[in-house]
């Protein structure tokens, strides 16, 4: 596994939040010993009268097939789960190729780095408290 | 013989002369604050200023308070499998092949701030 790889992951559910949930490309935002923090995709249409919330970036068609997938799709960096490194999560992990399905080019990883840090940002404000 | 009838469980609010708002008022629960003088004649001057009751400020007080910790639990979902660990070291983050010092930095850090939040679904 590698730092920047859209890899297949079976994410977490709203139901079972703490179990191997469905299958799905995650986007591996940064790895550390035996752990991965991994964001959520999913290329269901998002409804055209809601906003996007702040953590989603759009990939279309083209740039999803430069990624080697085969529907536009939605990265939601504003969902992420923290996994270990395990087959229970990471199911092709001990296949060729690990279940990566692109890794996505520097670029591409810094400019998510950086959205991922704006909105982390947001979050620790909205929690700082005011002063007694 | 005639048929007894059912004797309604509950009068009706209005028939037992309730205010409508009684009951809702009724389902609050009154907690005592302690706090310093000084910080009252604060408060008091705010809420005056506002045109509200002290205890009304007090209470949208906290009310906008959670309000903005639930948003903030809203800006990021954070699922956490079994055993992951709370924190992590900065040393211990992966750097991808081929990324620069400053890229590498900024992964780290974003890796440390994100790891600290605990979950929350």
């Amino acid at each position: 596994m590698v730092p920047g790889a859209f890899v297949r992951v079976l994410f977490p559910t709203r139901e079972k939040p703490h179990r191997p949930g469905l299958p799905h490309i995650g986007y591996v935002l940064g790895i550390t010993t035996g752990y991965a923090m991994v964001a959520y995709t999913t290329s269901q249409p998002w409804p055209g009268d809601t906003p996007l919330p702040a953590g989603a970036r759009v990939f279309d068609a083209m740039e999803a097939a430069r990624l080697n997938q085969s529907r536009a799709f939605l990265l939601r960096l504003d969902v992420l789960a923290k996994l270990p490194l395990t087959q229970a999560w990471f199911p092709d992990m001990q296949q060729s190729g690990a279940g990566i399905v692109a890794i996505a080019p520097p670029k591409l990883q810094a400019e998510l780095t950086k959205l991922a840090t704006n909105l982390a940002r947001r979050s620790r404000e909205l929690l700082e408290m005011r002063g007694p | 013989m005639p048929q007894a009838r059912s004797q309604p469980t509950r009068p009706r609010r209005a028939a037992r002369g309730e205010h409508p708002t009684t009951r809702k008022a009724a389902s609050k629960v009154a907690i005592t604050l302690r706090l310093d003088p000084d910080r009252v004649a604060r408060l008091q001057a705010i809420a005056e200023a506002e045109n509200r009751s002290l205890t009304n400020y007090v209470e949208t007080a906290l009310l906008r308070d959670l309000a903005r910790r639930e948003e903030a639990q809203r800006v990021i979902t954070m699922y956490v499998a079994p055993g992951v660990p709370d924190n992590i070291r900065a040393e211990d983050v992966v750097r991808a092949e081929g990324e620069s010092d400053e890229d590498y930095t900024e992964r780290q850090a974003l890796m440390v701030d994100l790891w600290s939040i605990p979950d929350n679904t």
